[in-house]
């Protein structure tokens, strides 16, 4: 038998001192202590007498109850079949405005394509489009061109151009910019340089995009409705108004399954559109998961004021 | 005392991992299994504490079986055995300390637990688990900051926190350098003498399993081929126990540069 | 010279016994992909008219004199404590609270959501079904159901945007939850502790930092929600912007918003800045 390597004895009962618990816990006392104090602050601003706290809970199981079973007949009798669609088509129309505006926008909006001076610009726009809360333009463009589902749509239009604009503008710059040098360094012009050299590699990426923000949208088409700008919103506003209860809980269950149909649909097109695409890096912007970084770019619907 | 009573393990797809497998050992052993990858070793560990269920036979640790056990009783006989993984399978982000607390998760109330209000006798269990192993100025530094040696000493600490009877390391060396895998081993050795836990480690190398090894269990494709004394093994009983000829891949000492002429 | 007369391909001449003479023809357009491009094209077009498009309108919203209303901005309206301050400060404290209780419900929720560390197949599927749903309400469709059955518009709008952010949150953490290094996990079991303990001491650690991260995206996302919820009856500033959209008093809505955006940007500097420090 040969001998080990003579390691210095690790495992010891020598006396060795030990350390004091780190400062770091006062930190993590003081930041709960703070959200408990903003806490406190908000509930104290609400004006929620302990009375209105106390009947709450039963007053909302009431409304529970008052909503089974859901009413089907009388909500599609009032044409709620018609005024779901109607939503789908305001949320398609306004994605694709957005999307054909927001196109040339993400181009002018990208260090690859074009100097800081447009750049920058472009890129502020985009920042005070996204600004704006979706339900206040559509209230504006209702005063402008009347009542009824063109508001909803040019207001989802608009507004979706500056989330559109950002996303776009973002995988262009991620792509590679090989062929669009070796294009110019064979005479091509700028833009084909941009057309044959850059599209083809993002254009994948940015119809996911699109594709996104129509899931996202049909969420918000869904509210316009509430004020009048089309679409099924301003059935549950009507219905909620005379406390039809049934009716809500009819209206609310066609919403939701109209949203996951979308949602399921939506999302299974974008797999395979993004699969289909090469593996390039802008993939990442739809598959991150799990990875803190990567989720600043993680798309996910769940309302209209949540684009990242 | 662990009891191995014809045995098998079944993964899902169908793979057999373990096949009637017996064996008996006595407290305060120390034992040395060495395989193939795929032999069974890491099943033939996992077993024991339930982490894979065994499809068949019994398994009894200090005469509780096993095989089957759910709910508290297998939480029971967790608490008495303490693993040590090749990945050390430590919470990166956090202290070690934190990592070491780990250990008394059977012990401790959950709901302390999961407040971090541990009872002052946890927390010296683990001061004292740091002690032995000589790390316990890193007890509130974070896991990730450590070298590979510190971690899986940090993983030790944890298993010894627990205050088990019977200690399984599954290739703890294998992710560390030759100089720190002779220290790991040292140190299980001396823990197993100087505390007299029931040890089994898991090896990949032949010559550490030879230097550090009492007692050596061989398995080939989930069958025991070998069961004895460490001073009845040559290389022909490893050229049976792997099925082949010993490479240098097989050693420890081929890796250290310049060598040491070991094995 | 037959070079005329043949078909000849102008690469791979080094091997003539191959026939690389015959040149390809171009693919034709799979017959599936002009179906789906006609139906699209289809259905956009049938969206249009029943959005009623007006091609007029893409200039006309431009041209519209209502434009003129927003300036100048009245900004003595804006900046009166009682006119803005203080409905703003109401829509700050709705977004708080919505987003602490959002949060606090999403750890619970979150855990019982991922394949990673759901106690058992039957509380997964289930919790995760009902949030799919829940993901899938229109926030402020909630709202107004809330506002009206509660009857105090703040209130009803705090449990709206409440239940949006656990919505919101909990598909998040799930998600970092599902990408966690499960090893840690294993050990606590190994350790003989109870599923809960298990997952406070070998998950929670590695998923703390994203759940933080979150939690402020969530509160911005609050506070734009919180604006808007006003305009339903949900308390706020947006119930200030509503009463002035209905005197038309554009400019001090112009202003309003001005202010929000201000805010706005700060929040995010500060989360920012928080999401930094976390990482």
């Amino acid at each position: 038998m040969t001998s080990t390597i003579d390691a210095a004895p690790v495992v010891t009962d020598a006396p060795q001192e030990r350390p004091d618990p780190p400062s770091a816990r006062w930190w993590r006392l003081a930041a709960a202590l703070g959200v408990l104090i903003a806490f406190i602050w908000g509930v104290s601003g609400l004006d929620i007498g302990a009375d209105a706290l106390r009947r709450a809970p039963g007053n909302i199981w009431r409304i529970i109850e008052l909503s089974w079973p859901p009413d089907f007949p009388a909500v599609l009798e009032r044409g709620a079949l018609g005024k779901v669609f109607e939503s789908v088509y305001i949320a398609w129309i306004g994605t694709v405005i957005a999307a054909v505006f927001s196109l040339p926008l993400a181009f002018l909006a990208s260090n690859n394509v074009v100097p800081a001076w447009i750049r920058i610009p472009i890129r502020q726009l985009f920042i005070i489009i996204r600004a704006f809360p979706e339900l206040i333009l559509a209230t504006i463009f209702l005063a402008v061109v009347g009542l009824g589902p063109w508001a909803g749509a040019l207001a989802i239009g608009f507004s979706s151009i500056g989330t559109l604009g950002k996303w776009s503008s973002e995988s262009i710059e991620e792509v590679d910019d090989g062929p669009v040098e070796a294009i110019q360094a064979s005479g091509g012009t700028w833009l084909s340089g941009i057309r044959w050299g850059l599209l083809p590699q993002v254009f994948p990426t940015i119809v996911a995009h699109w594709l996104f923000r129509f899931e996202i949208n049909v969420r918000a088409s869904a509210i316009f409705g509430l004020i009048g700008a089309g679409g099924i919103g301003g059935e549950i506003s009507s219905q909620v108004q005379f406390r039809n209860w049934q009716n809500v809980s009819a209206v609310l269950i066609m919403v939701v399954v109209m949203v996951l149909v979308i949602d399921g649909i939506s999302g299974a097109v974008r797999r395979r559109i993004l699969a289909g695409s090469d593996r390039g890096s802008a993939e990442a912007s739809t598959e991150a998961l799990g990875d803190l970084g990567g989720f600043l770019t993680r798309r996910r619907p769940t309302a209209p004021g949540s684009d990242a | 005392m662990i009891e191995f009573d014809d045995v098998s393990v079944t993964y899902r797809g169908g793979v057999k991992a373990l096949r009637n497998v017996s064996l008996t050992i006595d407290d305060g052993e120390f034992v040395v299994v060495v395989g193939l990858s795929g032999a069974g070793k890491s099943t033939l560990l996992r077993a024991m504490n339930g982490l894979v269920p065994a499809t068949s036979g019994s398994i009894k640790v200090n005469g509780t079986e096993v095989v089957g056990a759910k709910g508290s009783q297998l939480r029971q006989v967790r608490s008495q055995i303490g693993m040590i993984f090749q990945t050390f399978n430590l919470a990166t982000r956090t202290t070690v300390m934190n990592n070491v607390l780990m250990g008394r998760l059977a012990t401790v109330p959950t709901w302390r637990s999961t407040l971090g209000l541990w009872p002052a006798a946890d927390k010296e269990a683990a001061f004292e688990a740091l002690e032995r192993v000589s790390i316990v100025d890193k007890a509130y530094v974070r896991a990730s900051n450590l070298s590979g040696g510190q971690q899986q000493r940090v993983g030790i600490a944890r298993a010894l926190a627990q205050e088990p009877s019977v200690m399984l390391a599954d290739e703890p060396v294998a992710a560390l350098d030759p100089v720190t895998s002779h220290q790991v081993m040292g140190d299980l050795q001396r823990i197993n003498r100087d505390l007299g836990i029931t040890t089994l480690i898991n090896l990949h190398f032949l010559d550490l399993a030879r230097n550090y090894g009492k007692r050596l269990i061989g398995l080939r494709e989930g069958e025991l081929v070998f069961d004895g004394d460490i001073a009845d093994v040559d290389d022909d009983t490893f050229r049976e126990i792997y099925g082949r000829a010993i490479t240098p891949d097989d050693l420890l000492a081929a890796d250290a540069a310049g060598g040491h002429g070991n094995g | 010279m037959r070079l005329a007369g043949m078909a000849m391909a102008d690469t791979d001449v080094a091997d003539p016994t191959v026939s690389a003479t015959v040149r390809p023809r171009k693919p034709r357009l799979r017959a599936r992909t002009v179906l789906i491009a006609a139906g699209v094209i289809a259905f956009t077009v049938y969206s249009a008219q029943q959005s009623g498009w007006e091609w007029g309108s893409f200039i006309t919203v431009w041209t519209n004199p209502l434009w003129q209303r927003f300036w100048p901005i009245d900004w003595e309206f804006v900046l009166d404590r009682n006119n803005v301050l203080d409905p703003l400060i109401e829509t700050f404290q709705i977004a708080i609270v919505a987003t602490v209780i959002g949060c606090l419900l999403a750890m619970p929720i979150g855990f019982m959501m991922s394949q990673l560390t759901a106690p058992n197949r039957p509380t997964f599927i289930i919790v995760r079904s009902i949030m799919n749903v829940v993901r899938a309400i229109p926030d402020l469709l909630l709202a107004v159901i809330l506002v009206a059955a509660v009857s105090i518009g703040a209130f009803g709008g705090a449990i709206a945007l409440t239940v949006f952010s656990t919505a919101v949150l909990v598909k998040l953490f799930s998600e970092t939850i599902d990408g966690a290094d499960p090893r840690p996990l294993e050990a606590a079991l190994a350790a003989g502790g109870r599923h809960t303990a298990a997952v406070r001491a070998g998950v929670l650690p590695e998923v703390f930092p994203a759940y933080v991260a979150y939690s402020a995206y969530v509160f911005e996302l609050n506070v734009r929600a919180s604006v808007v919820i006003g305009l339903v009856g949900g308390g706020g500033i947006g119930r200030v912007i509503e009463a002035q959209r209905q005197f038309f008093r554009y400019d001090r809505i112009l202003g309003i918003l001005i202010v929000i955006f201000v805010i706005v940007m700060i929040i995010e500097q500060i989360s920012d800045a928080i999401r930094r420090r976390v990482l």
